[in-house]
């Protein structure tokens, strides 16, 4: 099982600050749930992961080694990632879409497809199999490339607001195939806005919420801990309450009582 | 979709049939040279060109996500016409090793002008579409070169530059295939070798680098090859339009998108298409020939305008 490290990183675009000195360790079969405000620097951070953005200072390190050390197809075998934004100008079906992103695999290609048709049906996409990518919505889209996703079997995943695009049925749908993924073994990063989502995965206690601000690293605390209302209210700049309800605890913010 | 695709290939064997057989009807022996001699040579030369600038168009379209570009928005097309026009301008009958010192010269600008291109896309920072503003950037550059020579050159070499410019089927002869053959086929088939990492680029070249395929590389080797094909085809024929830009956006409408066969079957219409083109070229004014270039052109353009309409409805 392989471990995924920041370690002290920095990335500079021109002037601007995009991450600085941030340290985070993804252990084998951890969930991090990663927070913070538009421009945070989240999105950065997953694409160092991957080798898409690379660091002006510190290192970002997999199973020890600089990720730039790996080659792609290793790379790759490790560590996937759901963009927040699926661009789709080929109008090829997402049954192809999928089974391409086997290209790890030294396979044939009725191979591809048959673990294709899997991930799919592992979504619940499999309608969008013989359909073009560019007619579906971004919410369809968003799911053939969570299945995507899956067909790579790597082991650390890594998912930019997963939630987007889609209707709250779904969103508690895909967190709890988070939580399916997560319970065979990955480790699983995942950029959130909506803490609350995190209950769907199960075993809730052990996920790590992460807070980051401006490119500055804020907090590290279990979904469970006490002071996590506090530390998101001070992370968004709003007052949270936490509301109990039946076996869970609910973060939302306090409406301002007008005058 | 099996059937569909069989039924394509066997119209475009029958258009290139019909391509050597059609025209003014002749006698034995004279008919004999003319179509073994003449025909034959020049629907394969067709078939060459035809099949390696619409698989290289379908490439290109692939790896830069882009339904317009082609070989004409990397460089190759306009460092041939430069290559070729300062050829025409120092003397149009010499030859080097046999071959026509125009081909020579635009082989050389087309690899040249693609290189330029090729060297900024190696770098792991360049985005596609940095690349394709590269590939505008070295047009434009070797637009106002070609031009500068057009502007020194005498009044023979502009009418041949205007005539080159134009792109048209040499009557080469089985020589001209033989040297046609070789770099055709090793770009095309190269070239083919690369479906399925092009195929991830279809939702981003970002995803497809998470994928696992190496962008920078792939992206070097694909202009690389595909602009060794082109300029092979334009240092022969001069510039053709319109081939690598319609024919992978008709396969596209009839066959869909998926590369395994959106590529092979480019391949197969592009060869058709251009060589069905020029027998039209051949025929169309009586006693006359006209380029091919312009035939390509002049059905090319509606066609475009035809397969947007038809995509946003």
């Amino acid at each position: 099982m392989t471990e995924l490290e920041f370690v002290d990183l920095s990335v500079k675009l021109g002037e601007r600050t995009l991450l600085d000195r941030v340290s985070l360790r993804v252990a084998p079969g951890d969930f991090v749930a990663l927070i913070g405000p538009n421009g945070a620097g989240k999105t950065t951070l997953l694409k160092t992961a991957l080798g898409l953005r690379a660091p002006s200072s510190g290192s970002v390190r997999l199973a020890g080694s600089a990720i730039a050390e790996f080659d792609a197809k290793s790379r790759a075998a490790l560590i996937a990632w759901l963009p927040q934004h699926i661009r789709a100008e080929e109008p090829v079906s997402g049954l192809e879409s999928v089974a391409a992103a086997r290209y790890r695999f030294r396979e044939s290609h009725a191979q591809a497809r048959r673990a294709a048709e899997r991930a799919l049906c592992r979504v619940g996409a499999n309608a969008y199999a013989n359909r073009r990518v560019t007619e579906l919505s971004g919410g369809e889209r968003q799911r053939v490339a969570f299945a995507c996703l899956i067909a790579q079997e790597a082991e650390i995943l890594l998912f930019d607001e997963p939630a987007n695009h889609l209707d709250p049925a779904q969103q508690l749908g895909i967190y709890r195939l988070l939580g399916e993924l997560w319970r065979e073994g990955r480790s699983i990063l995942c950029i959130n806005h909506d803490v609350n989502l995190l209950h769907q995965v199960g075993d809730a206690a052990r996920v790590r919420v992460v807070g980051l601000r401006a490119g500055r690293f804020l907090f590290d605390a279990p979904f469970d801990a006490a002071m996590l209302p506090a530390q998101l209210g001070d992370l968004f700049g709003v007052e949270m309450d936490a509301l109990r309800g039946s076996e869970q605890r609910f973060i939302v913010p306090r409406s301002r009582s007008t005058p | 979709m099996k059937l569909r695709a069989l039924l394509i290939v066997i119209s475009c064997l029958l258009l290139l049939l019909a391509a050597v057989l059609a025209g003014p009807r002749l006698n034995d022996a004279q008919g004999q040279f003319i179509i073994w001699q003449l025909r034959v040579p020049r629907v394969l030369v067709g078939m060459l060109v035809g099949a390696t600038l619409a698989l290289v168009g379908a490439v290109f379209q692939a790896l830069f996500q882009n339904p317009l570009a082609t070989s004409d928005t990397v460089g190759t097309t306009a460092g041939a016409t430069a290559g070729a026009l300062f050829a025409l301008a120092l003397d149009s009958s010499r030859t080097i090793q046999g071959l026509p010192l125009v081909t020579v010269c635009a082989f050389a600008g087309a690899l040249t002008g693609s290189l330029l291109v090729a060297s900024f896309a190696s770098s792991r920072a360049a985005h596609s579409s940095d690349v394709l503003l590269a590939g505008i950037a070295v047009t434009l550059a070797t637009s106002a070169l070609a031009s500068g020579i057009q502007y020194v050159s005498d009044s023979r070499a502009l009418f041949a530059a205007t005539q080159w410019s134009l792109g048209q089927l040499p009557q080469v002869g089985y020589r001209g295939v033989l040297l046609l053959a070789p770099l055709c086929a090793l770009s095309c088939t190269l070239l083919l070798l690369l479906t399925r990492p092009l195929q991830t680029f279809a939702l981003g070249e970002d995803l497809a680098h998470s994928q696992g395929v190496n962008v920078p590389r792939l992206r070097l080797f694909a202009l690389g090859l595909g602009s060794l094909g082109v300029a092979t085809c334009v240092a022969w024929c001069g510039p053709i339009a319109f081939v690598g830009l319609i024919v992978p956006h008709l396969v596209r409408r009839m066959l869909g998108s998926s590369y395994r066969v959106l590529l092979p079957m480019s391949l197969c219409v592009g060869a058709a298409l251009l060589v069905t083109c020029d027998a039209f070229a051949r025929l169309i004014v009586p006693g006359r020939e006209l380029p091919v270039g312009i035939v390509t052109a002049a059905l090319g353009a509606p066609t475009l305008v035809f397969l947007v309409a038809r995509g946003r409805r």
